[in-house]
């Protein structure tokens, strides 16, 4: 069977399409933080294959417990270019009413959980999540996304641990991309982080996630394993940082850059090459599609600039049912 | 002596131990080829080698509980948290294990570390980059509370902390990292652990402040031409009592200025001392200005940190009640 039998040419090309629009968006972003718009970023660039491959896997009632580096799995999850805009300038319209830092989302109508900066903090949370499906009887699994580094966090042992005790229906897909700020993954841990599951009974693969169809296949047979009930699964998808951490970060101390924006090991660049062998694409429509994401990215985030920010007592709401005495007394002290 | 930062300071003193006594070893994440992400650590990696200078994976419960083991065995280990906010998956080692080994053992054992970390907002770092949460650890006996305000006093106090003997938690305002130069000497220096520094003299209020809001209150009290004492206290655990009791006995009036919340933050506890022991020198009640009892918020920072219409408000306050 094709690995993309199951794959619509009009599927492939919306995932480009999307991967290009991340990419897109991602240096709108990095150029807007240069001039004081946007005020942080971390670049997702080069892990956009395997992130637009889970999107187009992932099922509307699958609840996804992402990180902070998921601008693509985002796009192709089809949450609203204005509302992750929203978010990264923290303007009124913004759903946590500019609390968090950009790249911090939470879409609750879409099933993507939040996002916080604690690294692997979520993958406990993304349990308890997919123990509430077994106990409801729900459809879906959990998919939680995170980084090489977050493999060496407490939290994700206990996470694996518990979803293998408890066989639940989640799937921990690491994104890989060789680089945990400065360190790199071999400094990171000693083992393979595929096989990090083994000691808790959970099924492991690695996958090339700068390809789409490892990516697709991988994917396919991890989740058909979850939703046959036979227990989590951990997939490390080896993708690459092409930028650096973060707008804060200078890789030159560390690092040389070994895949950049636009060469040919670019996993968008790769996609494109494949798309073009199988005259699913052409030059023409290829350079449409960039002009396109160029345009569109350009015109939101000049329209959502123009929004304000949140009104200041807003600050204090949310932290319970009712507000109490004491944050209706600072807000009023304070104001 | 030549002109420094808070990062270049502190960097020096690193530097500087290293050179004399070899059990010193750094640990955390990104210190080592990268510097740091605030680059405090930068070059000692170079310098000293990688078993010294150890970029360890991503778990801060392993660099913590690490560092204490190191320290129960004659290393003098310092840990660095890149981010106070990151620090509480080590929150069991620190409060269970650190600060109650040298008790637990009849003295047997003790733990010489520091454990140095970045806290405070101003920099747009949000919920999680910007916390001060100085209360929880100096709400636990055992460990020693630190934190500097400029670059003379972090050196100090960094070499200080380190020659304590004690488990320290060393808090490091990075809001001032980069924004104070100052003149500090080339070599070694201490400053010694409880004690305040009267940083200005004055008759009519006593301004009980440290850390990250000494540039402010500072600035506040001399623009206003306010003639008030300005106490920063630059160790949180022991507070310096006789100098805090001092000052209110002059002046009869008192407010308190921190970053952290209000709710159970120094200012309670300052306040709860004075109240014991000196009310009957009061002449008005005590103040506190500090941030409020929510989450550090991205967008509206400037809201959440004192400022000085706030101070200025409360002073007038106490001064004309
Ligand atoms: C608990 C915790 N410790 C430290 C940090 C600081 N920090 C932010 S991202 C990061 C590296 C994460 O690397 P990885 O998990 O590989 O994800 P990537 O950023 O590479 O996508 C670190 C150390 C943090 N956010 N949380
Ligand atoms: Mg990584």
């Amino acid at each position: 069977m094709s690995p993309l039998s199951n794959i619509s040419n009009d599927q492939l090309i919306e995932a480009y399409r999307n991967a290009v629009r991340s990419r897109t968006l991602d240096i709108k972003i990095v150029n807007s933080q240069r001039q004081g718009i946007i005020g942080f970023h971390v670049p997702s660039a080069g892990q956009e294959i395997i992130q637009v491959a889970l999107g187009m896997l992932a099922r509307r009632e699958d609840i996804i417990f992402g990180y902070y580096r998921d601008l693509a799995l985002l796009i192709q999850r089809g949450i609203p270019l204005d509302k992750i805009i929203d978010q990264l300038l923290g303007n009124k319209e913004d759903m946590q009413k500019g609390r968090q830092m950009p790249d911090h989302f939470s879409f609750k109508d879409y099933n993507f959980s939040s996002i916080q900066s604690p690294v692997g903090a979520h993958l406990p949370l993304a349990v308890g999540a997919a123990y509430m499906l077994k106990y409801k009887g729900r459809e879906g699994i959990v998919i939680a996304n995170f980084g090489d580094g977050a493999t060496s966090t407490s939290d994700f042992h206990a996470a694996m641990n518990f979803a293998g005790v408890f066989n639940l229906k989640i799937l921990f897909l690491c994104e890989n991309n060789g680089w945990a700020i400065s360190l790199p993954t071999e400094k990171q841990t000693k083992g393979e982080i595929y096989r990090k599951g083994e000691a808790y009974g959970i099924m492991g693969k690695r996958i090339d996630g700068n390809d789409l169809l490892s990516s697709i296949n991988g994917i396919t047979e991890a989740m058909n394993y979850i939703r046959d009930g036979k227990g989590p699964y951990i997939l490390e998808a080896v993708t690459y940082r092409i930028g650096p951490h973060s707008t804060s970060d200078d890789t030159k101390k560390y690092r040389v850059d070994e895949i950049t924006d636009g060469s040919e090991k670019d996993p968008i660049r790769r996609l494109e090459n494949l798309l073009l062998s199988m005259g699913i694409l052409d030059e023409g429509k290829i350079s449409q599609i960039k002009a396109d994401a160029k345009r569109e990215m350009d015109e939101i985030v000049e329209e959502r600039r123009k929004i304000g920010f949140p009104d200041r007592s807003t600050m204090f709401d949310d932290l319970y049912a009712e507000t109490l005495w004491i944050q209706d007394e600072e807000r009023r002290d304070m104001l | 002596m030549s002109s420094k930062t808070m990062v270049q300071s502190m960097n020096e003193a690193l530097y500087s131990m290293m050179a004399e006594d070899d059990d010193i070893i750094l640990l955390g994440e990104d210190i080592g080829r990268d510097g740091g992400v605030f680059r405090v650590t930068d070059g000692l990696q170079a310098k000293y080698g990688e078993n010294r200078v150890i970029d360890t994976p991503l778990n801060e419960l392993g660099i913590v509980g690490m560092a204490i083991g190191m320290a129960m065995y004659g290393l003098k280990p310092i840990a660095e948290i890149q981010f106070q906010d990151f620090i509480f998956p080590a929150f069991d080692q620190i409060v269970n294990q650190m600060a109650k080994i040298r008790y637990r053992t009849g003295n047997q054992f003790q733990v010489p570390m520091v454990i140095r970390t970045p806290y405070g907002g101003g920099v747009k770092g949000g919920l999680y980059h910007s916390q001060s949460g100085e209360s929880y650890f100096v709400h636990t006996a055992g460990l020693r509370v630190v934190t500097p305000s400029n670059p003379y006093d972090a050196k100090g106090l960094l070499v200080s902390s380190v020659r304590s003997g004690d488990p320290v938690i060393f808090l490091e305002p990075k809001r001032l990292y980069r924004s104070i130069k100052m003149e500090v000497p080339d070599s070694l220096y201490q400053i010694e652990l409880g004690k305040a520094r009267l940083l200005k003299e004055g008759r009519s209020i006593s301004v009980i402040t440290y850390g990250s809001m000494v540039p402010i209150v500072e600035n506040v009290i001399s623009k206003n031409n306010i003639d008030a004492d300005i106490l920063d206290l630059r160790t949180l655990l022991p507070m310096d009592l006789d100098a805090i009791l001092k000052s209110v006995k002059k002046t009869g009036r008192v407010i308190i200025v921190h970053e952290a919340p209000r709710t159970l933050g120094l200012g309670a506890e300052i306040s709860a001392l004075i109240s014991e022991r000196a009310i009957e020198y009061l002449l008005s009640p005590i103040m506190r200005v500090t941030g409020p009892d929510i989450p550090f918020p991205y967008v509206n920072e400037e809201i959440y940190i004192p400022d000085e219409k706030r101070i200025l408000a409360a002073i007038n306050s106490v001064i004309n009640y």
